[in-house]
């Protein structure tokens, strides 16, 4: 279940939010504070997590701090599904 | 905060994270924050005000958690219990400002407070007035619109504490019932120490509650979590879902613990009360910017005025940490290099990280949510790059004018909002078409090299406006830093 929802998440942010559909990224990558998705597309992200999986990610819990890797993510939307 | 307060600070950690059994903890926690905060507020020159303003921020902390503290719905035993613990809470604190205006009576040892406390029957009427709110509030907690306008009446005392002419003006008037002459009103009259971290505090428990995601409380547990004397004056903003897990947990100081901390402490001391302070005798300011006409000079000051405002406000936030460790509460990071970043999103990532993140939970991201599910059949009514630029300029706008409403505080603002704003545009343009380099290591690394410096220097020249006073100066500065 993780791994399908880690694939799911990985070519999203790959296709729609670096666009670099060939970029692969790893699950252990460190996607928020490396950079890698900025402020404006992490909004963006939980809005797709909320259409695609049903899981609503809170305004405030939007940091590293919560999760910051597509590994955690995946496990916090499996938690809350 | 002085290298006194600091010694005094240190050794009172270390006997508190040594000896106090889990059952006093928190009692000698919410004693010594309270203690603290009388303590280190500055002496004002409104007669019995740097008495009264340690006395409302306690007054507000205390009615916020009246305000969000639930109500009925535990079980009976344990609310009982949970009621008396917080009467005996309610009435050490009463207790506790009561015999700091006490000792106004105790020359020559008076005081605590920077002068003398106003006579301990103004103290007992504000005390009761104070316990009346107290008791109304909790009839109405959890009340969306009562949370609301405390979140209102938070955010404009902010402001009026901000501006210079509201300032002045709410001196003019305290002086004016006080019976003391308007004509010297200042806005310095206001200096209420730790209110703007306060209300961060504050608002973040009010947001929460309403949101439904504030954790149960007891008063004693919310107070130490307010006024936790480490981060009161310069932070970190802590989430109390996470301190009051710290809070809870067992903890007596072992040496593990206290060499870790002590050695946040030195780094602390070192980068505030060495490197900061010498840099300052040459960091740029309103004096030296008009007398300094070599170009090559006016870069030194400059360059000397980024490191000290880094060195500054990194080595509180160390020594915060350093104290906190002491005392078993791992408060939050707030910097992270952040000049050695390549670009103004990871410098906003690294710098007063703590703040950034409370702006992006409770302003940007909803605004941004808000604005992107403003739709057109499926897809967003409002273009992309305009999203972006209203929520990164405006949340930037907010954190500059955080420090003060003025002009100068303003265009910094704007100059790191633009400045993400471009970064954001550049990267979404630039990431695939230079997706290439990372085939290429080495230059890779060159450009990540470029990148840093290009960016400390957007960051520096950000200075300029945020230590000059007016925009006049700022700009004839800037134009003098590249030879004009």
């Amino acid at each position: 279940m993780n791994n399908e929802t880690i694939q799911v998440l990985a070519a999203h942010i790959a296709t729609h939010i670096i666009k670099q559909p060939k970029r692969v990224i790893t699950p252990d990558e460190k996607i928020l504070s490396s950079g890698l998705i900025d402020s404006f597309s992490l909004v963006d992200l939980s809005i797709f997590i909320e259409e695609h999986f049903g899981v609503r990610i809170a305004d405030t819990e939007l940091n590293p701090e919560t999760f910051d890797t597509l590994a955690q993510l995946a496990g916090l939307i499996t938690q809350r599904q | 905060m002085s290298l006194s307060h600091l010694l005094v600070f240190v050794i009172l950690s270390l006997v508190l994270g040594r000896i106090a059994s889990a059952r006093w903890r928190g009692r000698f926690l919410l004693a010594a924050s309270g203690l603290a905060m009388y303590w280190l507020q500055p002496a004002i020159p409104i007669r019995h005000l740097d008495f009264w303003l340690p006395t409302a921020t306690l007054a507000l902390s205390v009615l916020v958690w009246a305000s969000t503290a639930p109500g009925v719905e535990v079980d009976e035993d344990k609310r009982c219990l949970q009621q008396r613990q917080n009467r005996i809470t309610a009435l050490t604190l009463g207790g506790l400002v009561l015999v700091i205006a006490l000792l106004r009576y105790t020359q020559p040892l008076c005081c605590l407070t920077p002068t003398i406390p106003p006579a301990v029957h103004q103290v007992l009427l504000a005390l009761a007035l104070a316990a009346g709110i107290g008791w109304a509030a909790r009839r109405i907690s959890g009340r969306r619109p009562w949370l609301h306008a405390l979140t209102l009446f938070l955010l404009a005392a902010f402001v009026v504490l901000k501006s210079e002419f509201l300032a002045q003006a709410a001196s003019s008037g305290l002086r004016l019932l006080n019976g003391q002459p308007t004509a010297t009103a200042s806005a310095l009259d206001l200096r209420w120490l730790g209110f703007s971290y306060v209300a961060f505090r504050l608002i973040h428990s009010l947001r929460d509650r309403l949101d439904g995601r504030l954790p149960e409380l007891s008063l004693e547990e919310f107070i130490i979590y307010i006024l936790f004397f480490p981060a009161f004056t310069a932070g970190p903003i802590d989430r109390v879902q996470r301190f009051i897990q710290d809070l809870r947990r067992p903890f007596r100081l072992g040496l593990e613990d206290a060499l870790a901390a002590g050695r946040r402490l030195l780094i602390g001391v070192f980068n505030k009360f060495v490197l900061a302070d010498f840099l300052a005798i040459i960091a740029l300011n309103a004096v030296n910017a008009t007398q300094a006409h070599a170009t090559g000079w006016l870069w030194i000051l400059l360059y000397a005025y980024a490191f000290r405002i880094y060195f500054d406000f990194a080595g509180y936030t160390d020594i915060a940490i350093g104290l906190g460790g002491l005392l078993g509460i791992r408060l939050p990071e707030n910097f992270d290099h952040p000049y050695q970043k390549p670009n103004p999103t990871l410098f906003w990532n690294s710098w007063h990280m703590t703040l950034a993140q409370w702006l992006r939970g409770y302003y940007f991201n909803p605004l941004t949510r808000s604005l992107r599910m403003i739709k057109q059949g499926q897809s967003s009514l409002l273009p992309l790059p305009l999203i972006i630029f209203i929520g990164q300029v405006t949340t930037m706008l907010f954190i500059g004018l955080w420090h003060g409403l003025t002009w100068n505080f303003a265009i910094w603002g704007l100059w790191h909002g633009l400045g993400l704003f471009i970064h954001n545009r550049y990267a979404d343009w630039s990431r695939p078409r230079l997706a290439w380099l990372d085939e290429r290591p080495g230059l890779k690394r060159l450009s990540e090299l470029g990148s840093v410096l290009l960016n400390f220097h957007f960051v520096t020249l950000g200075w300029v406006w945020f230590a000059l006073p007016t925009p006049a100066l700022a700009w004839q500065t800037l134009l003098k830093l590249f030879g004009g």
